[in-house]
């Protein structure tokens, strides 16, 4: 895979939260607000880019056996300096994010990159696909903050978007409002796959016909 | 055992340096961290007397540990070198377990400047109700001349707090932690 495809595939293609559909936890918690949505999406990218090149750097080094412990205490270390880089730097994220910040430890998404490509890959390699899944996080977390802060109360980055007689749907902001949101953006993903893939049947079919008719 | 022994080190080595990382971090951090906490302190307080803004923690010089009062903290807020107020915390023992709360009084006005209650464990939707400003309100502008007393009618007496509804034992209680306060200011910085 070329260098750019590397880095690319982790926000369409491979997207963590929306095609591999890992880090679920932190995703419907959280994106009650874009700036939360950023903020966890920055502070996750931070530990997967810091994690995915230590281990990377170790992968001939870490014995096979011990693997998964290893590669958890390097991102427990990670996830509590970013903690205490938050809570002294930027306290108001902090209290926002709050008890998920220390999850980001057992997110998913870090793990499987630690195991499924830091483990297997070069330096560069590592890098770009850290940076690329963190980008396809952050990203998929503002889309959800996106829909749940403006539908739930109105504003966007906490600027109101809408006038004064504006009722917002208090449910948006609820957990089951989480649930449906990201219910019908997995749906509308599946639906744009699932054209896709129907298209390219149908070209092949074209192209195979052509190829019998003419000969 | 050989190869366990190997193992057991790599992850003693792994486990080492990553704590120095951590310690490392935690010096740059902890004096913001502790910085922050002190303006939240201050902040809290200022609910309670709101020209708190020197105020140094005096609990060693005003408190006996015999006297077995539920004061805890005597707080003494300055302007320049007069003390001009004490925030007391208290935790005086409500319907179901401790409650939590600051009281602040005023020197020179030998006033009550307000109450602010930290924690409790009362009842749901009764004496929870405790926390809330409609009911910490009574307590503003009380004088310390005589013990408050909690009554279940329209307040006649200057000295009598309204009770909240159907949570007078809670009421009563939070009256018990400003009584002890006020006795303690009384003796100490009244003269």
């Amino acid at each position: 895979m070329s260098l750019w495809k590397e880095l690319t595939k982790g926000v369409l293609r491979e997207n963590p939260l929306f095609v591999l559909v890992l880090g679920m936890c932190p995703s419907l918690a959280i994106t009650t607000s874009v700036a939360n949505g950023i903020g966890m999406g920055v502070a996750f990218t931070g530990v997967l880019l810091a994690s995915n090149i230590v281990i990377s750097m170790l992968r001939k080094v870490i014995p096979n056996s011990i693997r998964i412990p290893s590669y958890i205490v390097i991102i427990a270390t990670f996830v509590t300096m970013v903690e205490m880089l938050l809570h002294a730097y930027s306290p108001a994220l902090f209290k926002s994010l709050g008890v998920f910040i220390p999850l980001i430890v057992v997110n998913c998404i870090i793990l499987g990159r630690a195991e499924a490509f830091a483990s297997k890959n070069g330096l560069t390699r590592s890098i770009l696909d850290a940076l690329g899944m963190g980008l396809g996080f952050t990203f998929a977390l503002v889309t959800i903050s996106t829909f749940r802060e403006v539908l739930g109360a109105g504003t966007f980055l906490g600027m109101p978007v809408f006038g004064d007689s504006f009722q917002s749907a208090l449910i948006m902001i609820l957990p089951p409002g989480a649930f449906i949101t990201l219910g019908c953006i997995l749906a509308f993903i599946n639906k744009m796959q699932s054209m896709k893939a129907a298209k390219r049947t149908m070209v092949g079919q074209q192209v195979a016909q052509q190829q019998l008719s003419s000969n | 055992m050989r190869n366990t022994l190997k193992l057991g080190l790599f992850l003693l080595l792994i486990a080492g340096i990553a704590g120095l990382g951590i310690a490392y971090v935690n010096e740059l951090t902890q004096p913001l961290i502790a910085a922050q906490q002190e303006e939240e302190q201050l902040a809290s307080l200022k609910e309670v007397y709101a020209e708190a803004e020197n105020v140094v923690d005096e609990s060693e010089q005003y408190l006996d540990e015999n006297t077995g009062s539920i004061v805890t903290q005597v707080k003494v807020a300055y302007q320049g070198d007069d003390p001009v107020g004490v925030i007391y915390l208290v935790e005086p023992d409500g319907y179901s377990g401790k409650i939590q709360l600051m009281a602040g009084f005023d020197i020179a006005t030998k006033k009550m400047t307000g109450i602010k209650v930290l924690s409790q464990t009362e009842t749901p939707g009764l004496g929870s109700n405790a926390q809330e400003s409609f009911f910490t309100e009574r307590f503003k502008g009380k004088t310390v001349e005589k013990p408050l007393e909690i009554v279940k009618k329209e307040p006649v007496d200057d000295n009598q707090v309204l009770a909240i509804t159907s949570a007078t034992i809670t009421s009563k209680a939070v009256a018990n932690g400003v009584n002890a306060a006020r006795e303690h200011f009384m003796e100490n910085f009244l003269q």
